[in-house]
């Protein structure tokens, strides 16, 4: 086991090793970010001014070298726009999204599952037809659109909802959350929902999909046989087995959430690091970004390797290695 | 509306306006409050730190300058009273008495002084260009030194917010983002970044108590859901609202559209070099023939109505009527009105009948539209023959691209916009030969070199009459409108939206002050 790990610790140094390359690679095409920080009529003096007090004055690889050094060290790197250390922009703003993420996570799961065994289960019924009409709505409907959709219907027409923010907050050791108040959950609804369609849409396919498959199998109809009732069959003994390829996609798409909640996040203003990540992108704020995709890199390795050990705990014939 | 649209936020209104009623006292009506919908979240709270419209709206709710910039820009006393000349290069400011900053301290000549030298070597070392040296004569006397004889040195100190000095000496620069410590006529309540800012009012105040007691700032950079707040009653009054909002709005009477037309005047910058970077052969934009042509071919009223529905002033100078420059009555568009034939004519005349080929150099997500207004230009300037390719990318990668010496530009389109009040920073920053005086035509991409206009910037630059410096900056005024170095296009709109009951005066540098608003 403790191989096990190490090799996936390994694994992860490295990713994140190449991810900072990309990223410094890829920021050095964006502009130069003094010229974001300077006003327009600055003289060179005071562009050099700027430059170094940015950290900016040196070649690329060297400002490279002195991230490595520094972030080695705890320190990564300070905004160019904010001045203010880079994880601690992002880790305040974290528990925004992840509540945003955990809800619409919740909502996909528990209304996606259901529907999902239930046409698998039933795949020429009606029902289940208008179910998978839904899915393919929710898969193809643009994020922004629904969002926009959602507040215009239910924030502007009706007033049930509001329309952007976060609401009334509470401070548990030191994390604001918005999820002990009934003003949060207000606000979060929105939000929420339209981060969930689209996963709702693909759980629900993958759910389907396996159930389909798994329901052709001949230990289904010996359960039946046995006289399992059929609850049991569809979910204790069905569901169970056609889960793998269902959590593979849970990670992926928790992963993928996290990250790049961006426009839900944008169009609710929503004050999590998807509108953080945005914001620099324009701004050219690479300290930032590689911050941020460094975090982002290591969240999707744990999650992944989160995954792989499910995998062992659904199919105990699946070992890790 | 329908009542349902209020419902859930009369239950908070209710239960603030009742807690506010209790704190206050029996009898007391409900103190006045507001909540703003920014395009976004301030990076700062620390003046020196940068500037960025969002965070200089919060810098002068929280800090005061010497003197005052009024909403139509002028220019009064702040924490300066008066001031006066003693020599050519000496001014006296007298400070108004009696100011404390909100933890109490005394406002005095010492502050002002280490504002001035911590800003020379902070990253707006800009912000002091034109003060060689601060002395405190006593606690309520500054005297400022210029390098030269400089007639807008009050309208330069309208920028500088003075620090307590006592308290930032104690502290970081960082810190001092988070916790800021000014004269201004609001505190610091809390700030929850992209939620929200409030501030609450200095009861102190040397000009007086703010009538809105508590002002909320809730960044909402998407324009729809920014439109979406404003009429659900979440906020007030909105910065920036969408254009194609605007008739939604200004159809339901329980909001209004405040519009004015804004400092950012949209100017194309053409090369004057022999040889330009994106022009095969010689720079046909070295004649003036060339550029008036080019001036007559551009529908400014046209791009107004069609890309910018209405909403756009087309421009008539280089700054607007209110500057220190400007020539009563000069108009750019009576003098080179749309007429293609004509351009043609010029071009002929100069010797390229069939026009030329040339790249313009324009950014898609600074100005309004101008994405759109470049490819607008394209389609009318191959009327004439003049055929633009177009060079479109970000604000992050265009203001590398352009810098000066632009060894790529031939052809730019950008803004400026002057909140000074005064031609001559322009003049001076765009129009003097480049690479002549340190501090002169640093952003002179046309590399426009006319000694001439040189000699009157200089000359308005050594007189300490405001007067005697306004008929410097026409004369040259004059000249540049003859000689086109730059075509101004139009003056972007400002626009703002409130619910009935909110009173505010849109400011021109379109820095919102809540000090300066009236609720019912």
């Amino acid at each position: 086991m403790t191989g096990y790990l190490l090799k996936r610790l390994i694994q992860m140094t490295l990713v994140l090793w190449v991810v900072s390359v990309i990223v410094f690679g890829i920021m050095s095409f964006t502009g130069d970010p003094v010229f974001m920080v300077v006003p327009i009529d600055a003289s060179n003096a005071q562009i050099e001014q700027a430059r170094r007090i940015l950290g900016l004055d040196h070649s690329l690889p060297v400002q490279y070298w002195r991230f490595l050094t520094s972030m080695l060290q705890g320190d990564f790197g300070q905004s160019y726009v904010f001045r203010q250390p880079a994880m601690t922009l992002i880790l305040e703003r974290m528990p925004a999204t992840l509540e945003m993420v955990v809800v619409a996570m919740i909502l996909a799961v528990v209304v996606a599952i259901p529907l999902g065994v239930y046409a698998g289960a039933n795949p020429n019924s009606r029902i289940s037809k208008i179910i998978m009409a839904g899915s393919l709505l929710g898969i193809s409907l643009p994020g922004f659109w629904v969002g926009m959709v959602l507040i215009y219907l239910f924030a502007v027409h009706w007033g049930i909802f509001p329309s952007s923010g976060r609401g009334d907050t509470v401070e548990v050791m030191g994390v604001r959350t918005s999820l002990l108040t009934a003003d949060g959950w207000h606000h979060i609804a929105l939000p929420a929902l339209t981060l969930s369609l689209a996963t709702m849409a693909i759980l629900l396919r993958m759910t389907r999909a396996g159930m389909m498959e798994v329901g052709r199998q001949d230990f289904m109809k010996f359960a039946r046989a046995k006289g399992a009732t059929r609850g049991d069959v569809l979910y204790k003994h069905g569901l169970k087995n056609a889960l793998i390829p269902v959590v593979t996609i849970f990670g992926l798409q928790l992963g993928d959430l996290i990250a790049f909640a961006t426009i839900t996040e944008t169009i609710f203003s929503w004050p999590g690091m998807g509108k953080l990540l945005i914001d620099s992108i324009y701004r050219a704020d690479r300290p930032v970004i590689v911050v941020y995709l460094m975090l982002v890199a290591c969240i999707f390795v744990v999650i992944n390797f989160l995954v792989d050990v499910v995998y062992t705990l659904i199919d105990p014939r699946i070992s890790l290695k | 509306m329908t009542a349902l649209s209020h419902r859930p936020f009369n239950r908070r209104l209710l239960g603030s306006a009742l807690s506010v009623a209790l704190l206050a006292g029996g009898g007391a009506s409900a103190e006045k409050a507001i909540t703003i919908g920014l395009t976004s979240d301030p990076s700062h709270l620390f003046p020196l730190a940068g500037e960025e419209l969002s965070s200089n709206i919060m810098y002068y709710h929280l800090y005061d300058p010497l003197v005052k910039r009024g909403a139509d820009l002028s220019f009064g006393p702040g924490l300066a009273e008066s001031w006066e000349n003693v020599d050519d290069t000496t001014w006296r400011f007298k400070l108004r008495p009696g100011v404390t900053f909100h933890n109490g301290n005394a406002f005095t000549a010492a502050d002002v002084v280490y504002t001035i030298e911590k800003a020379r070597l902070s990253i707006r070392p800009d912000l002091v260009a034109n003060m060689a040296s601060a002395t405190a004569i006593d606690d309520l006397t500054v005297e400022i030194k210029t390098p030269k004889p400089y007639a807008v040195l009050p309208n330069d100190l309208a920028e500088l917010l003075i620090l307590d000095e006592e308290y930032s000496s104690a502290t970081t620069d960082e810190a001092m983002d988070l916790e800021p410590m000014g004269t201004g006529p609001y505190k610091l309540g809390a700030w929850i970044k992209e939620e929200k800012l409030v501030l609450t009012a200095n009861e102190d105040y040397w000009a007086g108590a703010p009538k809105i007691k508590t002002v909320t700032f809730r960044p909402i950079t998407n324009p729809a859901t920014r439109t979406a707040a404003l009429l659900t009653g979440e906020v007030d009054v909105i910065q920036d609202l969408a254009v194609r909002d605007v008739d939604r709005v200004k159809a339901d009477d329980k909001f209004t559209v405040i519009t004015r037309p804004s400092l950012l005047n949209i100017v194309l910058g053409m090369d004057t070099r022999a040889v330009s970077p994106t022009i095969e052969g010689p720079n046909p934009m070295t004649d003036q023939r060339v550029r008036e042509a080019i001036a007559r071919a551009i529908d400014v009223d046209a791009i107004n109505s069609v890309v910018m529905n209405g909403l756009a002033t087309p421009s008539t100078q280089f700054v607007p009527a209110s500057h220190l420059g400007y020539v009563e009555g000069m108009n750019f568009r009576e003098m080179y009105p749309l007429d293609i034939e004509k351009a043609k004519a010029l071009l002929a005349e100069a010797g390229y009948p069939d026009g030329f080929t040339m790249t313009l150099d324009a950014t898609n997500n600074r100005y309004v539209n101008d994405g759109q207004i470049a490819q607008a230009l394209a389609s009318m300037l191959a009327k004439i023959g003049v055929t633009l390719n177009l060079n479109i990318m970000p604000k992050s990668n265009f203001w590398g691209y352009i810098r000066v010496p632009t060894e790529q530009s031939s052809f730019i389109m950008s803004g400026w916009d002057v909140p000074s009040g005064d031609a001559g920073s322009m003049y001076g920053a765009l129009y003097y030969t480049r690479d002549k005086k340190e501090g002169y035509g640093q952003v002179n991409r046309s590399s426009y070199s006319n000694p001439e206009v040189d000699a009157l910037v200089d000359k308005a630059d050594s007189t300490p009459d405001v007067n005697q410096r306004d008929a410097y900056l026409q004369e040259a005024t004059k000249i540049l409108m003859a000689d086109i170095p730059m075509i101004p296009v139009h003056y972007e709109q400002d626009i703002y939206a409130a619910r009935k009951g909110v009173m505010m005066e849109p400011r021109v540098d379109k820095f919102m002050s809540a000090y300066d608003m009236d609720v019912e």
